[in-house]
């Protein structure tokens, strides 16, 4: 297995945001989605993944809401609220901003 | 923090076991849902879950850092590692009360110290917005003491300014004698009590018209104090009279207790100023010129630099036409009922070591508990190296074992408190009737705490916990926790170096207050040896404090039928006697003198070495005179002194008062100067030792007087137990005149001496005791830990051959070389401390009394301490000679 490379500080927000933007889902899902979407690039360190969910629940972007899983036993399920999104676009723009900054270095320097 | 948040935290904290299940069944749902995928892709259940689990990593780690995200961690983990400490403390309740009872003395002593510093220093008294209040004073100036301000000056000046809203003049600590008991009065003008802005709880406030300068009333104010000692409290006290010097004053009022009248002590009474001639009777007719303390709240929205300015204007005004007045400046200082801050710096300086001295004990104690704890340390090492393995955080540990510590400081802060009242209350009620009688009657009551005593426990108890409980926090985690599962000490965790300190620490300490203690025994009983040359069994001083009643007095003294024999004084027995020059025509000698009548030298049993006494027809301004031995020396070196002639010359001069106590302040320097006159040498008398503390030296020369002399005092010798004669005499003399004087045996005189070394002597060796007894315990249960933690080495060393007598000598070798630093270090500041005393100017004086180099008592009481240690260290160290090798190798 490839070795996870070190996230960004701050993009561990940024990427349960994103993968939250269209459905509810439960914290496993939530590192599942990435890693597969990330071709296996990300795998999410568990550890940090459910402070991470706490933590934007606190700051009211995502919601929490308990309902019977796929495994027909319930489990804790998130979706973004409206500040959510507001914060995911606020945060993508500025990733945004920041990749093209690198990525303009890396070619020109 | 957003109101969702809010919402969510207070959430967390109402249903804390809601939110922990929903914790542990969302992380408990990710696993499981991990290990349905790896069976999905093949793998067996069992080790699909290992697999899905061992991913995860540690779920109470993961669950630990969700909590902190929430928020409410800390008060989680608090009431977390609260219940969990006192489960420890219900396990292990000796250890935790030892520790409760331990600290808890440490912090009894140092509050009592605090208490009373408090009261002086900080406790203000109870007058509404008394950040107004000032004094105002006249600033020292180079051309020596100020002179005082007068009532005159106070009336222009709050005819002339409006610097205050109200002022008043006062002239405090007047003391008058009511039924042979200490009154303490301080005269006001009118409006005192409107400018403090307090009223009497029963009755009225002096008003103006009381203080009326003409017509006035002879009336006064009880504070809550005076009302308890004269009164007993009566309820239906107004409209009682106090007689003063023949006039009844009338009681009109009672104040609240908590008030001082801006004083640190505060009087019984308050009377208006305009009756200060009933008072000092010595006054009357120069009211005017009597100084006196100004004191007043100023007008709100006028600074202190400003109302200072306006007040210096006035004053500049007021005197430019006399010269002198012109160097000296007016100036406010604060007034609140504390210790000036002039003073304050004294009163510190004065405090400083019975800080330190109570303080070690703080620290013995507090050294006991952390060696304690660091053996429990080493015990629970077990415990803890569970903890950290199942993912515990060494902070988390650290922070548990803090807890344990602040609850056992908060408990002890608790015990401290009742500890120091106890021991305050006790020793006014206790102590206080065991000073001499005479003396005895001191206005004090015990002081009271307020929340900066209560901000001080806690403080000191914590700051206490960081000492006691820290080091062996951070000990006790520092450990390998797959070494300590398996049962294994680790080598660096046995804190034999900290242990070590403590024990020399606490040797230290003790030695220190013990040496102390040995200082003040062996100068109390040196002292109690010391011959005055003074007959002080039998003998009392009776003052006449008013002349009227003099003839009344005396003939009463000669009529009762416990005195067997008297004599005249001038001026008082206890006061500072004046200088004068005797010239013999070789140049003038300073010399000390006093009258007296001539059985004097019988009353007191001063032996008449050569000559006579002064005969019943030698008075006043009859040229005899009597000297001392050692005046008769100085004179005429080659003669006997008896028939020889000098001229007696005056000097305004007093013999400054070298003593370190006061015992009648009252007592001033006669202001009778001799007349110069040519005497005669009728006698010699053997020269007077005289007290040292109290400063009261025998006259060189003695002139002739008689008891029908104004402003002579009596010296009576008693019949019979003379505390009993004193109190007998005080009924019948009292009566005579209510207001008289002082009578006081020269006993008490004499036992002051000693007193007060030997009240220094319980107090420090109450602590010394107290210091050698935690010392004791301390030493005793670190060697009975340290026996049984190395109950197999020892066993292996017996059972190869070591003999019980090695095994003994080993153990005891554990304590000997921090019990000789800390004896070392102890003595060596005690002898740095003596040599500091003899350096300061007062040094010669204190060795005097005090022998503070005293080799004996440094001797004994390092013994004691040996003693004690090697008796606390000999037990364990004869049980590690017993242990059994075939069992202890056995058990392994």
């Amino acid at each position: 297995m490839a070795r996870t490379p070190d996230l960004l500080p701050g993009t561990l927000d940024l990427l349960i945001l994103r993968t939250l933007q269209k459905d509810a889902l439960h914290g496993w899902a939530v590192s599942e989605r990435i890693q597969q979407i990330s071709q296996d690039v990300l795998e999410i360190n568990q550890g940090s993944l459910y402070p991470a969910l706490h933590r934007l629940e606190h700051q009211g972007w995502i919601e929490a809401e308990w309902k019977v899983s796929e495994l027909g036993r319930r489990a804790k399920y998130y979706h973004l609220t409206a500040s959510g999104r507001r914060q995911l676009a606020v945060e993508a723009r500025e990733w945004e901003r920041m990749a093209n900054a690198i990525g303009r270095v890396m070619k020109l320097a | 923090m957003t109101l969702n948040d809010l919402k969510l935290r207070v959430r967390a904290l109402l249903r804390p076991n809601r939110i922990e299940q929903e914790l542990d069944e969302e992380l408990a749902f990710h696993i499981e849902r991990e290990a349905g995928k790896l069976i999905d892709e093949g793998m067996t259940p069992a080790e699909a879950r290992e697999r899905a689990r061992a991913r995860f990593g540690s779920t109470a780690l993961a669950a630990d850092r969700c909590r902190d995200e929430r928020g409410t961690a800390v008060v989680d983990n608090t009431i977390r590692d609260v219940q969990y400490a006192l489960r420890t403390f219900a396990k292990a309740p000796l250890a935790a009360f030892t520790i409760v009872i331990t600290v808890a003395i440490g912090l009894g002593v140092v509050a009592v110290v605090f208490t009373v510093f408090n009261t002086l220093l900080f406790r203000v008294d109870q007058v509404p917005d008394i950040g107004e209040m000032y004094a105002v004073e006249r600033t020292q100036t180079a051309n020596g003491d100020p002179s005082p301000m007068t009532r005159p000056m106070f009336d222009a000046m709050r005819a002339d300014t409006h610097v205050f809203t109200d002022v008043y003049a006062t002239v405090p600590e007047i003391d008058l004698h009511v039924n042979g008991r200490r009154m303490a009065i301080t005269l006001v003008t009118g409006k005192f009590f409107q400018a403090v802005r307090v009223n009497p709880v029963i009755g009225r406030a002096l008003m103006p018209a009381d203080d009326a300068r003409s017509g006035g009333n002879a009336v006064m104010v009880l504070s809550y104090k005076g009302w308890d000692r004269h009164f007993n409290r009566d309820p239906n006290v107004l409209g009682r009279t106090v007689l003063v010097n023949g006039t009844p004053f009338e009681v009109i009022g009672v104040t609240a207790a908590g008030f001082r009248g801006l004083e640190v002590g505060g009087p019984d009474a308050w009377a208006p100023l305009s009756q200060l001639g009933q008072f000092r009777p010595a006054d009357r007719g120069r009211e005017d010129a009597v100084g006196v303390e100004i004191v007043g709240r100023v007008r709100p929205g006028v600074s202190k630099n400003n109302a200072r300015a306006q007040l210096a204007a006035w004053d500049s005004n007021q005197s430019a036409d006399t010269v002198d007045r012109r160097t000296t400046t007016l100036d406010l200082l604060p007034r609140r009922g504390t210790v000036p801050q002039r003073e304050r710096l004294e009163a510190v300086a004065v405090f400083a070591p019975l800080f330190v001295a109570f303080g070690l004990i703080l620290l013995i104690g507090c050294a006991n508990v952390a060696n304690l704890l660091l053996a429990r340390g080493v015990a629970r090492q077990r415990e803890i190296g569970i903890r950290l393995s199942l993912g515990a955080s060494r902070r988390r540990i650290v922070r548990q074992l803090m807890t344990e510590s602040v609850l056992l400081a908060l408990a002890a802060a608790a015990g401290g408190y009742l500890i120091s009242r106890l021991a305050l209350v006790g020793a006014v009620y206790w102590a206080l009737p065991m000073m001499p009688v005479d003396i005895g009657d001191i206005n004090v009551s015990v002081p009271a705490t307020d929340w900066r005593v209560a901000v001080f426990l806690v403080a000191a108890a914590v700051a206490a916990t960081g000492f006691f409980a820290l080091m062996p926090a951070l000990h006790a985690t520092a450990i390998d926790p797959v070494r300590t599962l398996r049962g294994e000490l680790v080598k660096d965790a046995r804190p034999g170096r900290a242990r070590n300190a403590l024990i020399g620490v606490q040797v230290f300490a003790s030695a220190l207050l013990l040496i102390c203690a040995a200082i003040f025994l062996r100068s109390a009983l040196a002292a109690a040896r010391f011959d005055p040359g003074l007959r002080t069994a039998d003998t009392v001083l009776i003052d006449i404090d008013s002349e009227p009643k003099r003839a009344a007095m005396i003939q009463a003294v000669k009529s009762d039928a416990t005195i067997s024999a008297y004599a005249a004084v001038r001026p008082q027995f206890l006061a500072p006697l004046r200088v004068a020059f005797a010239d013999v025509g070789a140049g003038k000698t300073p010399v000390v003198f006093k009258a007296v009548s001539g059985s004097y030298f019988d009353v007191l049993g001063i032996p008449i070495v050569r000559g006579r006494a002064f005969m019943p027809w030698e008075r006043d301004h009859h040229p005899v005179t009597i000297v001392s031995e050692s005046v008769a020396r100085a004179l005429w070196p080659n003669g006997s002194g008896v028939g020889e002639t000098f001229r007696l010359e005056p000097d305004s001069g007093v013999q400054r008062p070298g003593g370190v106590l006061t015992i009648n302040p009252d007592a001033a320097a006669d202001d009778g100067l001799v007349q110069a006159r040519m005497v005669t040498v009728v006698g010699v008398v053997r020269d007077v030792a005289g007290f040292r503390i109290t400063d009261v030296k025998e006259a060189g020369v003695f002139l002739p007087t008689g008891l029908d002399v104004a402003k002579t005092s009596i010296v009576a010798r008693v019949q019979g137990d003379p505390s009993l004669a004193r109190q007998a005499l005080l009924d019948r003399l009292t009566k005579v005149d209510p207001n008289m004087g002082m009578i006081i045996t020269m006993r008490t005189v004499a036992r002051l001496e000693t007193f007060f070394l030997q009240i220094a002597f319980w107090v420090s060796l109450m602590l010394g005791g107290l210091a050698l007894l935690l010392t004791v315990s301390g030493l005793f249960s670190v060697l009975s830990y340290l026996v049984e933690q190395r109950t197999r080495e020892i066993g292996v060393r017996m059972a190869l051959g070591a003999s019980a007598h090695a095994v003994t000598r080993l153990m005891l070798a554990q304590t000997t070389r921090p019990v000789m630093a800390g004896l070392i270090a102890g003595t060596g500041l005690a002898v740095a401390l003596a040599t500091a005393v003899l350096a300061t100017p007062a040094g010669a004086l204190i060795s005097q009394i005090v022998h503070v180099t005293d080799p004996v008592a440094y001797l004994t009481s390092l013994g004691v301490i040996v003693a004690a240690c090697l008796l606390a260290a000999w037990i364990p160290a004869a049980r590690a000679a017993k242990i059994d090798p075939m069992r202890t190798l056995r058990q392994e």
